[in-house]
């Protein structure tokens, strides 16, 4: 996970526009007006994050068609697993806590 | 706010559990320090010590011990209780600190850079018969700050925060 990952998600905008582009393709004048900005500044948002390394740019006959590039997207879903692993082992280990609590209390009970 | 729901939302997890114990049972584990350490720490890991001051604003201080082939030492954890309701819900703040409960920067405990400064669990408490729905949302460990930062559309704050994590 790398900063600049980071720090292109952080703008509204710019999460609009991978949202948009998870459902395919799309050049960018389409993008303009889907989130209904001026194509500048879509442009601009673009860039940013082709720099962070989240899309790519295919040029089609007079337009730039953008693409989601997954590779980042796994990197940070991996990052979300290890938390989510950390945390079921967490609650297997609550879950033969209360096994054993239960067996003591069995034994107590005699 | 119109903004649309992506994956990279404030709550960056959501784990559901049910737990084969009655709620009375599950809260206490959560809650009486004495059964913390029996289940939270990692496998073959001891939790020597284990301290609760259990009201909203509270302190904890959990300490961990890795076993000795994996060098024995302590790691503690602290944070603050933000909300209690018995039997439902249990939210607190997260944070790898010192022995005293001071919080600590990760990257000097030999984190990577982007392990996260503090995380914020609510944790829920739902009967089910004899038997417990628990439900854990973590907050705070992915984009988490620099999406609400951008949500106030405070940008000169995420270029600060950016520039410190890439200092660390």
């Amino acid at each position: 996970m790398n900063t600049a990952f980071m720090t292109a998600l952080a703008e509204p905008n710019r999460m609009r526009i991978v949202e948009l582009l998870r459902d395919g393709p799309c050049p960018v004048g389409e993008i303009a007006v889907k989130l209904r900005i001026r194509q500048p500044q879509a442009s601009k948002h673009l860039r940013v994050l082709n720099d962070a390394g989240l899309v790519v740019v295919h040029p089609v006959a007079q337009q730039r068609i953008y693409q989601l590039q997954p590779k980042a997207f796994e990197e940070l879903d991996n990052w979300v697993e290890t938390f989510r692993r950390i945390w079921q082992t967490r609650l297997d280990n609550l879950d033969e806590y209360f096994q054993e609590l239960k067996e003591e209390q069995k034994r107590d009970n005699k | 706010m119109t903004d649309t729901q992506t994956n990279l939302q404030k709550e960056d997890l959501v784990i559901t559990r049910i737990l084969d114990a009655p709620i009375e049972m599950v809260w206490k584990a959560w809650t009486d320090p004495k059964q913390v350490i029996r289940w939270w720490g990692p496998k073959y890991y001891i939790s020597p010590t284990c301290e609760i001051d259990l009201r909203e604003g509270g302190k904890f201080i959990f300490c961990m011990r890795a076993p000795k082939d994996q060098g024995g030492q302590d790691s503690y954890t602290a944070g603050i209780y933000e909300k209690i309701v018995p039997m439902e819900r249990l939210e607190f703040t997260q944070s790898l600190s010192d022995k005293d409960g001071k919080k600590i920067d990760p990257a000097g405990a030999g984190m990577p850079p982007d392990f996260p400064k503090e995380m914020r669990m609510v944790i829920g408490f739902k009967a089910k018969g004899t038997m417990t729905e628990l439900t854990i949302t973590v907050y705070g460990f992915v984009a988490g700050q620099m999406y609400l930062y951008a949500l106030a559309g405070w940008q000169q704050s995420i270029d600060k925060l950016a520039e410190s994590l890439a200092k660390a």
